[in-house]
């Protein structure tokens, strides 16, 4: 039981970082994506961004993050 | 090679000795160095291949500022901000350093710090609906010709569900100034948002001096004892990614 | 070392933690369009907004119920149609195979639509 407290309350404080980086910050890329048969349309800074889109949907959505 | 953005700061004392620090405190094998205009820096990592999006690398990410975060006053950065070239950032800083720089003012050693208030959904209401002597059937007796219409009922029970809603909002909008004066006092600004889903009521930041820790969490245990149906639970310090009010251009 | 980032808790953990596993998880709601989802994409876009005016609606009609100027009548005839409102809004949703999940766009730092 006590080893349970612990764990879950890790899963807190990371879900709360991840929560934070992945979503507030100085942000380099418009945030509200549109795709368009899969092509995602994003404002601005596609020139300067390397990180693709998709790999940071993929982060946002937490498909990864679940694991 | 590109180069990983972690955050932002302001260059207080030379480059060079502002380097030294962050060598000093520099954990990852990421080779974080400083590129900046006049006074405003980015704190940079090397980075090698494609960006792969896992849970693991998000959280390295956010530990790095953490630690960073403690030398300094910074503007955390989103993970995944990957640039080209040196110029590229210099050109960033360059076309953003008003805008930097005001929010840098704003951070200035403080931290942030997060709130959550979650309740027991339907304690809460049921509570709440005795407390006010709320009368839901009231206008049910004024129908009298025709006391069975099923669309008069149907609006009934709309009628009730919205006096409810209001009801729950209205404490939670007192709970929430109750809050707003108490962290005042610590001189911490905050940001709220009410009924992110039906058990958490409140979701708060803080941006309050790091010395005032302490005061925080009294404040929070007395609100405890106060409201002894909500839980409450407050993290933190966090670097300010709340308090940033920034998109790069 | 990041058990010392709980300044204070109500001794909830468990409920913490699985509330914030919802939230991390209901994140995702983006609109996707695409050769093979044209329809249910479009479908989604339309509806989210059809959505969001009719709760405006029936949240200002429920305030002017509550205020206490209508007529019996009117009071009648506003039920009849926010309930044929309501229902027609279901079938389509069930047409479209769409949740009420699925009728909210995050609007990223702006928080969600509804």
């Amino acid at each position: 039981m006590h080893d349970n407290v612990i764990d879950r309350s890790k899963d807190i404080t990371l879900l709360e970082m991840l929560d934070r980086v992945l979503t507030k910050g100085v942000i380099l890329t418009g945030d509200i994506v549109i795709s368009v048969a899969d092509i995602d349309l994003v404002y601005l800074g596609v020139k300067l961004m390397l990180s693709s889109v998709e790999t940071m949907e993929q982060i946002k959505s937490g498909k990864i993050i679940k694991e | 090679m590109k180069l990983l953005i972690y955050a932002l700061l302001l260059i207080k004392n030379s480059l060079e000795e502002t380097n030294e620090i962050l060598a000093g405190c520099d954990t990852s094998d990421k080779n974080l160095q400083i590129i900046a205009i006049d006074k405003i820096g980015a704190i940079v990592g090397n980075f090698e291949g494609d960006l792969i999006a896992d849970k693991a690398k998000a959280i390295e990410f956010a530990k790095e500022i953490e630690v960073l975060s403690n030398q300094f006053t910074l503007l955390p950065v989103r993970f995944g901000s990957l640039m080209v070239s040196t110029e590229a950032i210099l050109d960033l800083l360059n076309k953003n350093s008003k805008e930097i720089q005001n929010n840098l003012l704003h951070v200035e050693n403080r931290y942030e710090f997060g709130l959550k208030v979650m309740c027991d959904s339907s304690a809460l209401k049921s509570s709440l609906v005795e407390n006010s002597g709320l009368v839901v059937n009231s206008s049910h007796a004024k129908n009298l010709e025709n006391p069975n219409s099923v669309y008069r009922n149907w609006l009934e029970d709309k009628l009730k569900e919205h006096r409810l809603e209001e009801l729950v909002l209205n404490y939670v909008d007192t709970v929430i100034k109750e809050i707003t004066e108490a962290i005042e006092i610590l001189g911490a600004t905050a940001k709220f948002k009410k009924m992110v889903s039906e058990k958490t009521i409140i979701d708060a930041v803080f941006l309050l001096a790091k010395d005032q820790k302490n005061e925080m969490v009294d404040t929070i245990i007395q609100f405890q004892k106060k409201y002894i149906n909500l839980m409450f639970i407050l993290t933190g310090p966090w670097p300010p990614y709340n308090f940033v009010e920034l998109t790069l251009k | 070392m990041s058990d010392d980032k709980i300044l204070f808790n109500s001794g909830s953990l468990e409920e913490f933690s699985d509330e914030m596993w919802k939230m991390s998880e209901s994140e995702e709601s983006k609109l996707k369009l695409g050769p093979d989802n044209a329809d249910s994409g479009l479908a989604k876009l339309v509806l989210t907004l059809v959505e969001l005016i009719r709760k405006l609606v029936e949240k200002q009609a429920m305030r002017r119920v509550d205020g206490g100027s209508l007529s019996d009548d009117e009071i009648e005839r506003l039920g009849e149609t926010l309930m044929k409102l309501e229902m027609k809004m279901e079938e389509l949703k069930k047409h479209f195979n769409l949740t009420d999940r699925d009728l909210n766009i995050s609007l990223g730092p702006l928080g969600d639509l509804m």
